[in-house]
């Protein structure tokens, strides 16, 4: 089992901090599967249906080098499982790095090695070598790790700024601790909080939904009709208070009443939160 | 008595030099004589030691005269005073504000009540006065003599602070390796093999970046990270490079900077070597006292104040491994083998290529104790 990849690009570079200080904010230990084409950062232990779940793509287009040889030429993939928070300090202050290398490597135990080169003033660089801790996991665990699959939904739109998101969530969570997301085929959603004394709504309007996509469900629902979920104030506030990427493109998926499903993208990085109904 | 005056710039380096010490102890002596005012700290366990001498002309006004009484062998009293670093922190916190807005400050003491009196006159006529309580305390002193270590190392605060910046901030101790081709700083090995979860990490520094590069030992010393990092912050703030003198393990190390107006000296204990006998601070005392009694004898010979009566001597008391007490990992993954130890060089050596023998072979399915109750604590 071989894997190198290095990045030379500082707004890659910038990326991957971001990604890696976002796992580590949301799952403490993570499952990273190497492909041939893209890392998959995912959450480990024993599935949890009341869990919230991440799922992290970074495409191999981030990366200036990219290598890998899996366990066999059948499953050419590797499963590496790491405490986040050892990769997100690693690299939490690589900022201004010339380059960003990661490497598989075996150093009395199986480590990931990062290397992380910066220029200094005096024209000298510094390489500064980290060996974390992992552990690889065999064949017969892999079916465990499932990439999470794309499920129906019934309703897609994109999100508002997500800034204005955080604290209007973070103001509800004060408030309650459940909250209802819903949303429409007409661009609309809502987010709101009830309890004995008050209740506060927020209405979004304009938002725009994705193309219908050939798995979304019931095409004959009206397009005013609200889909509904109510979810746990916390794992909302969770995500997004964690996440640190400024994506280009936010949208959430509502299967009602079962699944809130949200999906943010910037260049070669996908990120994909689960939160289950309550 | 002491009086003496500073102004904002002044009172900024001041400051910087009390946050410094504050990271070696919860405890500050104030300790004024001819030469200077001297600001001294120890930490509890005698493994840190850190003195910050400001000499008479860094002060816009500074005088220092003995009390009337004298003691039996006519050699001056000091001021005895010990303060408290949570009472003196925050009287100099925010420091770039008290550079803007104070145009003199007084500190001046009053050894009949025990006090000292810290006043800054700042604009717009306000004036702040402080009044902090001290105890009456011998200061401790520690004498070493940085030029005679086989290995002193020069550079500017700014080209190792970059360097360390890397550095995670979960390690404690670190491991500097020297030889005369190469300065190597990394986690400390004891820590790495304690914990299988722990990260190692190493970074190198060319020996072409430092102002002065002498080594005349090739050696591996450990100590704590914190120190150097509380170190390193003065010495930016004051613009002036610091030394780091060193020798064998289980030698103290001290870390310095050497300016006209001031002389800062942080001496750390480090880690002694294993294979040599455990730190023997019978002799380290021994050598410590020897030159201490040297020292004071030329002191009263040339009538100078001999502040202080039996230094510490720095080596620890028992001979435990850590400079710090560190508790038991809870969560130690006792079922579970990170790869298997014998294959370590099965495959020839070759560290970038992992063989498929070294998977987790253990009969636990993935959801093993120590991650089920990392995913418990996850959500």
């Amino acid at each position: 089992m071989k894997f190198r990849a290095k990045i030379i690009n500082k707004g890659f570079v910038e990326l991957f901090i971001q990604v890696s200080v976002t796992i580590a904010k949301l799952t403490k230990v993570c499952v990273l599967r190497v492909c041939q084409d893209k890392l998959c950062f995912g959450p480990t232990g024993p599935r949890a249906t009341r869990e919230a779940r991440l799922w992290c793509e970074v495409s191999r287009g981030a990366f200036y080098q990219f290598n890998m040889e899996g366990v066999s030429e059948e499953l050419n993939e590797i499963y590496l499982e790491l405490t986040s928070e050892h990769l997100s300090r690693a690299v939490r202050n690589a900022g201004n790095a010339a380059s960003l290398k990661l490497q598989l490597t075996n150093k009395r135990r199986p480590c990931l090695t990062v290397a992380v080169e910066l220029a200094s003033r005096t024209g000298h660089t510094h390489l500064m070598v980290h060996d974390l801790p992992v552990r690889v996991l065999p064949r017969r665990w892999w079916k465990e790790y499932p990439e999470p699959n794309v499920q129906v939904s019934d309703v897609s739109v994109y999100l508002p700024g997500l800034r204005t998101l955080k604290s209007i969530v973070e103001r509800m969570a004060n408030m309650g601790e459940n909250v209802l997301v819903e949303a429409n085929l007409n661009g609309k959603m809502n987010l709101s909080v009830e309890t004995d004394v008050v209740s506060i709504k927020t209405y979004f309007k304009n938002l725009g939904n994705p193309p219908k996509s050939a798995l979304s469900v019931t095409q004959d629902r009206d397009p005013e009709s609200m889909v509904q979920v109510w979810v746990e104030n916390r794992k909302l506030l969770q995500f997004f208070e964690g996440q640190q990427i400024n994506p280009t493109m936010t949208l959430c998926n509502i299967l009602s009443n079962t699944l809130l499903h949200l999906v943010l993208v910037h260049e070669d990085v996908s990120l994909q939160y689960f939160i289950p109904a309550l | 008595m002491l009086k003496c005056e500073m102004n904002g710039s002044q009172v900024k380096v001041f400051g910087k030099a009390i946050q410094a010490l504050s990271r070696v102890s919860d405890e500050l002596w104030l300790d004024p004589s001819e030469k200077g005012l001297a600001l001294r700290s120890m930490n509890s366990s005698r493994s840190a030691y850190g003195c910050v001498l400001f000499s008479p002309v860094f002060f816009q006004h500074y005088q220092w005269s003995t009390s009337m009484k004298m003691n039996d062998d006519d050699r001056p009293l000091n001021l005895n005073c010990k303060l408290g670093m949570k009472s003196i922190l925050p009287i100099f916190r925010c420091l770039t504000s008290l550079e803007r807005n104070v145009e003199k400050c007084k500190i001046f003491t009053r050894s009949d009540k025990c006090k000292v009196v810290i006043q800054f006159f700042c604009r717009h006529g306000i004036k702040r006065t402080h009044n902090v309580c001290f105890q009456e305390s011998q200061p401790l002193q520690v004498i070493f003599e940085k030029n005679m270590c086989n290995n002193t190392l020069m550079i500017q605060p700014r080209l190792l602070a970059e360097a360390i910046v890397l550095f995670t901030s979960s390690q404690e101790e670190v491991t500097l390796a020297v030889t005369p081709l190469n300065v190597c700083l990394k986690s400390s090995s004891e820590e790495s093999m304690d914990l299988t979860n722990s990260v190692y990490s190493e970074m190198s520094v060319d020996p072409d970046e430092f102002d002065f590069f002498q080594i005349g030992l090739d050696t591996e010393i450990t100590f704590c990270f914190k120190e150097l990092k509380g170190m390193l912050t003065f010495s930016e703030a004051v613009h002036v490079p610091i030394s780091i003198h060193f020798d064998f393990p289980g030698k103290p190390m001290a870390l310095s900077i050497d300016d006209m107006l001031l002389e800062a000296n942080f001496i750390l204990a480090t880690l002694a070597d294993d294979r040599s006998r455990a730190s023997s601070p019978q002799s380290l005392c021994l050598s410590q006292t020897q030159k201490r009694s040297d020292l004071i004898q030329s002191n009263t010979k040339a009538d100078k104040s001999g502040t202080s009566q039996a230094p510490e001597c720095i080596s620890r008391k028992t001979a435990p491994k850590r400079l710090y007490s560190r508790e038991s990992p809870t969560n130690n993954p006792a079922g579970e083998t990170c790869g298997n130890p014998q294959t370590k060089r099965a495959n020839g050596g070759n560290i970038f290529e992992v063989p498929e023998s070294s998977l987790s072979d253990t009969d636990e399915g993935p959801g093993s104790p120590y991650l089920r109750k990392a995913a418990a604590e996850n959500n």
